[in-house]
């Protein structure tokens, strides 16, 4: 079943792989030339998602610490206004 | 070009099979995530959440720093799943069921503290006589755990999951970001004696 498969998807795989490595800012940076192997991309793929995890849990505590200082409307303003700005 | 104003216009045929197979070639379709667009957009959603969650937590006097900020983040993480409108199953596992993993998950843990230990080690050598399945399809495995909604899935889809919610999660990330940014510099602002 598995060699079945694999001859079916390689080629997707291949494909697939090369789009993710695009997009794994260090395997960007290693020059998208050199072909990595599939496990190692994973893996690549698997941490960045967990520190990617991990920096959306430290934001969501600073936020929350930021709001708990400012009353909401005017947070709320600040914001609308920078984001016009921008 | 292209991408930014099919961003701007989500009700322009973004949905179609056809538009996808052709986007594909020329544009992955997580190039949206990238635009300026959907990151306000996203930006001004998020602050809604945390809004409610201030209100909610407000009245439980109880709530803690740590459950607030659990709070903040699940609502992060559902606006973002939300913005993604339903195309992805990542998307569509946050909305549907998170409250129920969460829950049967941590029922689970609490059901079998003890009989971790003896499970463990029977899961170790139950591996190791596997005789080590292909590296591949280990880290397959765990990305499917990471990706919300994706643990049974075959590997190319697995993998397009994988990538539209890295791109998702690298917008939240920056938008995030940007709201501390302004939040602080507000902070700073109003505390100076004007």
């Amino acid at each position: 079943m598995s060699s079945r498969r694999s001859r079916i998807s390689e080629e997707e795989i291949k494909e697939l792989i090369s789009n993710l490595q695009f997009l794994l800012p260090e395997s960007r940076r290693r020059q998208a030339a050199t072909r990595v192997s599939a496990a190692k991309l994973l893996k690549e793929t698997c941490n960045y998602i967990e520190s990617l995890h991990r920096e959306v849990d430290d934001l969501s505590d600073r936020l929350t610490e930021l709001l708990a200082t400012m009353d909401i409307t005017s947070a709320q303003a600040e914001i609308v206004r920078s984001l016009l700005r921008s | 070009m292209a991408i930014s104003n099919a961003a701007g216009d989500p009700a322009a045929g973004n949905e179609g099979g056809g538009e996808r197979k052709r986007k594909r070639r020329e544009d992955p379709p997580v190039a949206k995530w990238r635009t300026e667009g959907e990151q306000k957009t996203y930006s001004s959603k998020l602050i809604e959440a945390i809004r409610r969650v201030r209100r909610s937590s407000a009245a439980a006097a109880a709530a803690t720093d740590h459950s607030r900020s659990r709070a903040v983040r699940v609502a992060a993480d559902r606006a973002l799943a939300v913005a993604a409108r339903g195309r992805t199953r990542w998307s569509r596992a946050i909305l549907s069921g998170r409250k129920l993993k969460l829950w049967v998950r941590a029922r689970a843990c609490r059901r079998k503290p003890l009989g971790n230990i003896t499970a463990a080690s029977a899961s170790y050598s139950h591996t190791t006589r596997k005789s080590k399945p292909p590296a591949l399809e280990r880290k397959a495995r765990v990305l499917g755990r990471l990706v919300p909604g994706c643990r049974k899935l075959p590997l190319p889809t697995l993998l397009e999951e994988a990538s539209d919610y890295i791109a998702a999660l690298e917008m939240q990330v920056r938008a995030m970001s940007a709201i501390a940014e302004i939040l602080s510099a507000a902070g700073v602002a109003a505390a100076e004696p004007m």
